[in-house]
């Protein structure tokens, strides 16, 4: 299949990479990947083996399929569409604005930009409780932020406003999300080349055309593949959600945790973890529609 | 390459500060309450700092997070390069795995975790380490992924090798250099991870200084608050420090194997 | 040869009893054996088990104070399921847990993952918050009370007044009921102050449903972290957290007050104590379910003077104050309550939640009746 390199001076449609000789079988291109496989085969797929396998069990210790029937019904049918719908909203929020900071970021120094860097992964890292609190200090009834606008005459909570929601959580969400999107993205900000913009001058083009038929395409596959990550940030968070809607908003890794982690609900482990396998299926289909809109937009510029 | 802001640059930034910084100056204020918040001292960090295990702990999370990262550059870095030359057919596959640790939620990973690992494996507390490795895998890969392909590899790949130099140098000398950003980023979210990581270290049964913060702060609510504002401080001065250092030997070493 | 044997069978039980299959305290050879015994094993396992949890803090100093018991605490704010978890996947490791303190529920998933031991009072334990053979028994229950910060006027009295627009943004409960005991509970005290009752708790989440639209009810997880960000000031939890719910409060500086709502008085089932049957410390768990079960009324840790710990073991162990005791200080009902009360060993109880003048009968929602509230809640509770 074509591969499409960029390179400096724009896209080649080529046969594939030429200094690794590997003519020979699929397998034998395999070998150097080999201790990451053994790595990741031993560290991550051993233990999923076991949470697959209980997901096909029932309390009985006998297969079933029952677990994933009950999976789709409910509340937890619902917990598809409240998570991948509040997951999209935040992938698409901390993108753009990720990406707007990136791009006023990346016109900086280079030891500015390496400051900011490790701030960002320090932010990205942020959640759970430690956040939730910081949130409701900032942005609370009683809030530092809340207290000063009322000073200036904005009453933050006169109307409905709550943080306690979906639209709370995706606000508190982007507080890891966007330092998540510059982090990641900056570096395919930082390598276009400036020539690029010289040769759409140079060749008559405005700011927009530079944008639209230069930098939009040549930018599109990292923004597409890092939104894909905040979209599966989003999709498994669990411990700042959990603080802050108190079971009012049926998100999968919340039940997930109801059904194997709690102090109510017992006997119900292997439909948690059907839940959690159920979350993987929906990534493959997530990571297919990404990589199928990639394609398109490939076969496009 | 330094260009100009202009004044939406300016905007964006303002607002974005002001987002970020406004919790943590929130939570700040609460971790210098004291005397039944009648004033402002460090009182509540003094407090946490004596505490029996303060130092033992947060030992034990920085050899996790050196390990961690160390691991990550080793596995991840000669994985990705390699996906980007002639391994490109199996990029999709390894794509799709390095995504996979994200979409699990934790607790169902460190179940299985508990349950599949030997008890030799789960006898050490290093295991955290490689599970470390797993769970940032997502954020390591993107940004390594997006470095490198955002630099033209092939090029220098080629120019390298004529030139003489073998695989093995090509990478270490030309290839990493020119990341440097993305391999920082993977660094940085790896330490940072490790530093901050909970649920893994408590279903494992593990002392680490997220879990023993969480055991310490049982009843004292703002030393909870003041230990969570210095590791958030803490895990940032680190990596800033590490971000900042002065060039490396390697760029030496470049100009030594250029010579 | 006669004298020989008698000094054979004098001699220290210890050395052929198997501590992890001894039923009983007298299989030792007595309370100072068993405190030898545990003392040599030196450690107790604890898991989620927090200090200001229904004053355990006090019962864990006497172990490791007086009897010299070292405790290692894994995961205080671990939940019932993650307890049982630990059992099944920490096997032959040191780290395994001892004892385990967890919601009635989770008996039914912990099958042959516990010992049979019957502690010196038995007897004194209910029928029906016990296993026949000694496998597993309660310890301690609790009643829903409402706590507030006390700068909130008017004070609520009852659950039935919260629906008043001078608590927006102020109500709260212990997280999702689907998830946390305490909140579960908390619906059914609002059920039954609605009008609704154990077996129908509807109106619980209709009342639910109003605070919510009027924006009194906050969907927060109601602890001292969130209390302290000011995101509720009145709550519904269990009695026994209200002390250190009021200490917490007092250090950032605000004052708590806590009172049994007028209109309900509902208690929870039991937790329940039972000893892992592979546990790496087989004396020392026995020992602390002797402790908790204990219903002296005697010394605190603190109190013990020189003189004290010079006294042979079992002195010391009559006269430590029981964990049945401790339980009370913290503000919870003991399991032996009745007959403690009988017997008027009962210690003073914490004043930290105040009684009002006229309160209903209590009631305790059965395994049943919160297995089917919680199933209605799954599909109901998101919807509120």
């Amino acid at each position: 299949m074509s591969q499409v390199v960029a390179t400096r001076t724009g896209t080649r449609k080529g046969a594939g990479p030429r200094p690794y000789k590997s003519r020979v079988g699929s397998l034998k291109s395999l070998l150097p990947l080999l201790p990451f496989l053994a790595f990741v085969g031993y560290f991550l797929v051993f233990p999923l083996v076991f949470i697959v396998r209980d997901a096909f069990l029932g309390n009985d210790g006998k297969f079933t399929l029952d677990n994933f029937v009950e999976c789709f019904k409910g509340v937890y049918g619902h917990s598809f569409y409240v998570s991948i719908r509040l997951s999209m909203i935040s992938a698409l929020i901390g993108a753009v604005a990720g990406s707007l900071i990136a791009g006023a970021i990346v016109k900086t120094g280079s030891r500015t930009r390496k400051a900011i860097a490790a701030t960002a992964s320090v932010l990205a890292n942020t959640g759970g409780v430690p956040l939730a609190f910081m949130f409701m200090a900032a942005f609370g009834t009683e809030g530092l932020v809340t207290k000063s606008l009322k000073a200036l005459g904005w009453n933050l909570y006169a109307g409905s406003f709550t943080m306690f929601s979906a639209t709370g959580i995706i606000l508190v969400y982007c507080f890891f999300q966007i330092p998540l999107m510059v982090l990641i993205y900056s570096p395919a900000l930082e390598n276009v080349k400036p020539e690029l913009r010289e040769a759409n001058d140079s060749l008559g083009g405005t700011r927009f055309s530079y944008f639209t038929r230069i930098a939009v395409p040549l930018l599109f596959p990292a923004f597409l593949s890092t939104s894909l990550l905040l979209f599966a940030n989003s999709f498994s968070a669990y411990a700042t959600a959990r603080a802050m809607t108190a079971g009012t908003l049926p998100l999968m890794p919340l039940l997930i945790g109801n059904l194997v982690d709690g102090n109510v609900v017992a006997n119900q482990e292997h439909l948690g973890h059907a839940m959690a396998v159920s979350m993987i299926g929906v990534s493959i289909i997530v990571m297919g529609i990404y990589l199928a809109v990639l394609r398109f937009s490939k076969v496009r510029s | 390459m330094k260009r100009k802001l202009n004044y939406v640059n300016y905007l964006v930034l303002l607002v974005a500060s002001a987002f970020f910084i406004f919790p943590i100056i929130a939570a700040a204020e609460f971790s210098l309450r004291a005397n039944g918040a009648t004033t402002h001292n460090f009182s509540n960090f003094q407090w946490a700092i004596q505490q029996d295990g303060f130092k033992t702990n947060l030992g034990v999370s920085f050899r996790l997070a050196i390990l961690t990262a160390v691991a990550v550059l080793v596995l991840m870095v000669p994985t990705i390069v390699y996906l980007h030359l002639g391994g490109a057919r199996w990029k999709r596959l390894i794509e799709f795995i390095c995504l996979v640790p994200l979409v699990v939620p934790v607790i169902s990973f460190a179940l299985g975790v508990a349950t599949a690992f030997p008890v030799f494996l789960q006898s050490t507390v290093y295991e955290l380490s490689f599970l470390y490795v797993i769970i940032s895998m997502p954020y390591t890969y993107r940004a390594l992924d997006v470095g490198l392909s955002s630099i033209p590899l092939l090029t220098l790949v080629e120019a390298s090798r004529a030139s003489g130099a073998s695989m093995r140098q090509t990478l270490l000398f030309v290839i990493v250099p020119t990341i440097r950003s993305a391999v920082n980023g993977a660094i940085f979210l790896a330490v940072a991870l490790s530093l901050g990581e909970f649920t893994l270290a408590v279903i494992l049964h593990w002392d680490t200084f997220p879990t023993w913060i969480a055991n310490i702060s049982q009843g004292h609510i703002l030393a909870a608050i003041a230990l969570s504002v210095l590791s958030l401080v803490g895990a940032w001065l680190v990596v800033l420090v590490f971000a900042i250092l002065p060039k490396s030997f390697r760029t030496n070493k470049t100009q030594e194997a250029a010579a | 040869m006669i004298l020989a044997t008698t000094a054979l069978a004098a001699m220290p039980a210890n050395a052929a009893v198997n501590a992890s299959t001894a039923p009983n305290m007298s299989a030792f050879g007595g309370m100072a054996k068993l405190i030898k015994a545990a003392q040599k094993e030196g450690t107790l396992n604890l898991i989620a088990t927090p200090r200001d949890w229904a004053d355990y803090g006090d019962a864990m100093d006497i172990m490791t104070n007086v009897f010299g018991i070292k405790i290692v605490s894994d995961n205080p704010d671990g939940s019932s399921a993650q307890e049982i978890e630990a059992i099944k996947t920490t096997k032959n490791m040191a780290k395994m847990p001892d004892v385990v303190d967890i919601g009635l529920p989770f008996v039914s998933t912990a099958a042959g993952l516990f010992a049979n031991y019957k502690v010196r009072n038995w007897i004194d334990i209910p029928k029906a918050w016990k296993d026949p053979n000694g496998n597993w028994y309660g310890a301690y229950t609790g009643t829903m009370a409402l706590c507030y910060d006390a700068s909130v006027t008017p004070a609520p009295t009852s659950i039935a007044s919260l629906d008043n627009l001078a608590y927006k943004n102020m109500f709260a409960i212990q997280g999702d009921p689907t998830a946390a005991q305490q909140a579960l509970i908390s619906v059914f005290a609002v059920a039954v102050a609605k009008g609704g009752s154990v077996k129908n708790i509807q109106p619980g989440i209709d009342f639910f449903h109003k605070l919510k639209s009027k924006g009194i009810f906050v969907p927060v997880v109601a602890n001292a972290t969130s209390f302290a960000s000011g995101s509720f000031k009145i709550n519904l939890g269990w009695d026994y957290n209200a002390s250190g719910f009021i200490a917490q409060a007092a250090s950032i500086g605000k004052t708590v007050k806590c009172i049994y709502p007028s209109d309900a008085n509902v208690a929870g089932t039991p937790y329940v104590l039972a000893i892992n049957k592979t546990a790496p410390h087989p004396a020392a768990a026995r020992l602390w379910e002797e402790l908790m079960f204990s219903e002296v009324n005697g010394k605190l840790a603190s109190e013990f003077t020189a003189a004290d710990k010079a006294l042979p073991l079992d002195k010391q162990f009559a006269m430590a104050m029981g964990g049945q005791n401790t339980y009370v200080m913290g503000g919870a009902t003991p399991i032996t309550n009745v007959q403690m009360i009988r017997k008027g060993t009962k210690t003073t109880p914490a004043k930290a939640v105040s009684v009002p003048s006229k309160l209903p009968k209590s009631v305790l929602p059965t395994l049943a009746q919160q297995a089917t509230a919680t199933d209605l809640l799954k599909t109901a509770w998101p919807k509120i």
